[in-house]
């Protein structure tokens, strides 16, 4: 039943001091209208109960988005486009701009407020759950001043609020601590633009020496509000992400929602894709921190890229004693990440000639020692290319003498035979393995010999530059 | 008593329309659209849903494209009103009314005012859009014949036309 425009009033102020008296003069009366998406969708339906009504669209006062050090002040009249067209919106807070990318289309975009989707109390408005994991701040304004409080105790049922009927709401004040974080928003509807989202999430997560430091998500259309799931959070803050942590997670978010059935879903649909945008989420983050990771490698090869020719050869010579193979490989820079990295090491080592190779063997401990087997090389390794053998040859240092002597013996008679030091790739190899391999090898040709020696040094240095990325 | 019904009157509107100061004597509740259509008689723009989720009513409001069922008249006072109806140039078409024709971007054309002038804001805003950039920006308007491509592929010609020239 379409209303009739003749039993309205509507007036315009034009000032929020004149607003604001008019609501402290007829407290309940007045209804305030912004854009207009909400209420006069309910005038279309004939279902608007208030006859009075008070445009408070376009006040410069409500208008504005102001950045103070500590936080920004988004004013309640901003619409859609406003957030979207904000760069810090974007920058610092960008669950709050991809959710203003969801809400309706364009036009409502441009008419819609994020102080009108706070008042409706939509369960299912997009901009809320963003809202709660920032820790938003609503400044209320009556004739009676002013007063600041959480947007998370804003909502206190379906449909209800906090609102004091002669107050309206003047800003929503977002803290800047966030930026640092990891963020994940996905809304599940029908289609993207226009309609009502039948699940959607608000996530930021940060992690720190492997475990969930902080975690912060909230779930739209899932309870008669939207919902900050705070014993999930407890749940996985200080865990690190593995397929256990998902199980308790989603058993904790299920105990939290309260999802119904309506004309966008069921309530067994919700709380299936709840759970899964929670796993999403999580998933998401823990990747995230691999991706950090090699962020880190790119930041350590583009030091390394701009060293000068000495000073990159020399710290890259300890995870290949070979020089010519360091220069080789500074000659090849820029290297933008690891596989440009291996993928140059490997063909620098295949075109050495074989004194250059046999210069690598020399740079490393006999097998079962510590010290670089041949002592007048001129240049001695460097302390870490010592830590690093010592690390490869951890298994050998635990062995019993008994093995130790028969390795001394073998590597005596593997250098009379070869006349270079035996060369193997001891990471995760057992001393008797090690044995094995050197007893095998002293039958080699010396050809055979300098290829299998060849191969072994090629897996050590791409062990050691993997380490070495590490910083 | 006196003062309710007062309050309650028509009142007086001034915006401009289609470039033209006009003034029309309205309930201040009365939406956009019935004010163009019934009063002014441009009836380009539609009413298809009048809850805003299907954009045929579509006019530009201040250069922002707006749901006209969904804008309370009050709203528009002083208000520069762009609807389908001005974009021609006398008997030459606007370049994107053009190019939806050739594009075989009209059918029943219930959408295609709503659409053009989605198109327009677009543009105003984005002279080259890529093919998701239309799709997003027509994203509030919807039409049920042409399935959406040849109205997409129009305002890529159009773009793509405007911006050689």
């Amino acid at each position: 039943m379409r209303s009739n425009p003749s039993d309205y009033e509507m007036i315009a102020p034009g000032s929020l001091h004149a607003i604001v008296s008019l609501l402290a003069n007829e407290p309940g009366v007045w209804v305030p209208i912004a854009g207009g998406t909400d209420v006069m969708v309910q005038y279309a339906a004939g279902k608007l109960a208030a006859r009075k009504l008070v445009s408070i669209w376009n006040l410069p006062e409500l208008r504005c988005i102001e950045v103070a050090l500590g936080e920004i002040r988004i004013g309640a009249g901003c619409t859609y486009t406003d957030l979207r067209g904000s760069e810090v919106v974007g920058r610092e807070f960008p669950l709050l701009h991809r959710a203003a990318q969801w809400t309706g289309g364009v036009a409502n975009q441009n008419r819609g407020t994020i102080g009108g989707n706070i008042v409706n109390a939509s369960p299912a408005a997009d901009s809320l759950p963003a809202l709660l994991v920032y820790d938003a701040e609503l400044i209320l304004v009556s004739a009676r001043g002013e007063r600041r409080l959480p947007y998370a105790d804003f909502h206190i049922g379906y449909k209800k609020t906090r609102l004091a009927n002669d107050e309206l709401v003047q800003a929503v004040c977002l803290p800047r601590r966030f930026s640092e974080y990891f963020g994940y928003a996905r809304k599940v509807g029908a289609r993207n633009a226009q309609a009502i989202s039948k699940v959607c999430i608000a996530a930021l997560g940060r992690l720190a020496d492997g475990v969930v430091e902080d975690v912060r998500i909230a779930l739209g259309s899932v309870a008669p509000v939207p919902l900050r799931l705070t014993q999930t959070e407890q749940t996985i803050r200080g865990k690190a992400i593995d397929s256990h942590l998902l199980l308790l997670a989603k058993k904790a978010a299920a105990a939290e929602i309260r999802p119904i059935d309506d004309i966008r879903s069921t309530a067994k649909y919700r709380a299936a894709v709840a759970g899964n945008l929670l796993a999403e989420f999580l998933n998401r983050l823990s990747s995230e921190q691999a991706g950090s990771e090699r962020g880190r490698v790119k930041g350590i090869l583009a030091q390394w890229n701009r060293l000068s020719i000495d000073e990159a050869t020399e710290a890259i010579l300890p995870c290949c004693g070979s020089k010519a193979w360091a220069q080789g490989m500074v000659a090849r820079r820029p290297l933008g990440d690891e596989a440009a990295l291996l993928a140059a090491s490997e063909d620098t080592w295949r075109n050495l000639t074989p004194s250059d190779r046999k210069e690598a063997f020399r740079n490393h401990p006999r097998i079962g020692e510590s010290k670089p087997a041949d002592s007048s090389s001129t240049q001695s390794p460097s302390a870490k290319s010592v830590e690093w053998s010592a690390q490869e040859q951890r298994n050998i240092a635990d062995a019993d003498s008994a093995v130790k002597i028969a390795l001394a013996n073998a590597n005596q008679e593997y250098e009379r035979r070869f006349n270079n030091i035996f060369i193997v790739c001891a990471t995760g190899k057992s001393v008797s393995e090690i044995l094995g391999i050197l007893r095998r090898r002293l039958k080699n040709d010396a050809e055979t010999e300098l290829q299998e020696a060849t191969e072994q040094q090629r897996q050590i240095t791409e062990i050691r530059l993997r380490k070495w990325l590490q910083g | 008593m006196t003062d309710s019904r007062d309050r309650r009157a028509k009142t007086e509107i001034s915006f401009t329309v289609n470039g033209e100061p006009r003034k029309v004597h309205a309930y201040p509740m009365e939406r956009l659209l019935d004010v163009l259509r019934q009063q002014l008689q441009l009836t380009g723009a539609k009413e298809g849903c009048g809850e805003g989720e299907c954009g045929s009513c579509s006019v530009l409001m201040d250069g922002v494209l707006v749901n006209s069922c969904l804008v309370p008249v009050l709203q528009a006072e002083g208000a520069s009103v762009v609807t389908i109806e001005g974009l021609a140039a006398g008997e030459r078409l606007h370049f994107l009314q053009e190019a939806f024709l050739e594009c075989g971007g009209a059918q029943c054309g219930i959408c295609t005012p709503g659409m053009i002038l989605a198109s327009t804001h677009l543009l105003n805003g984005n002279p080259k859009p890529t093919m998701e950039e239309i799709r997003e920006g027509l994203s509030g308007n919807l039409c049920r014949c042409t399935g959406y491509s040849q109205i997409v592929e129009a305002v890529a010609e159009a773009a793509r036309r405007r911006t050689a020239s």
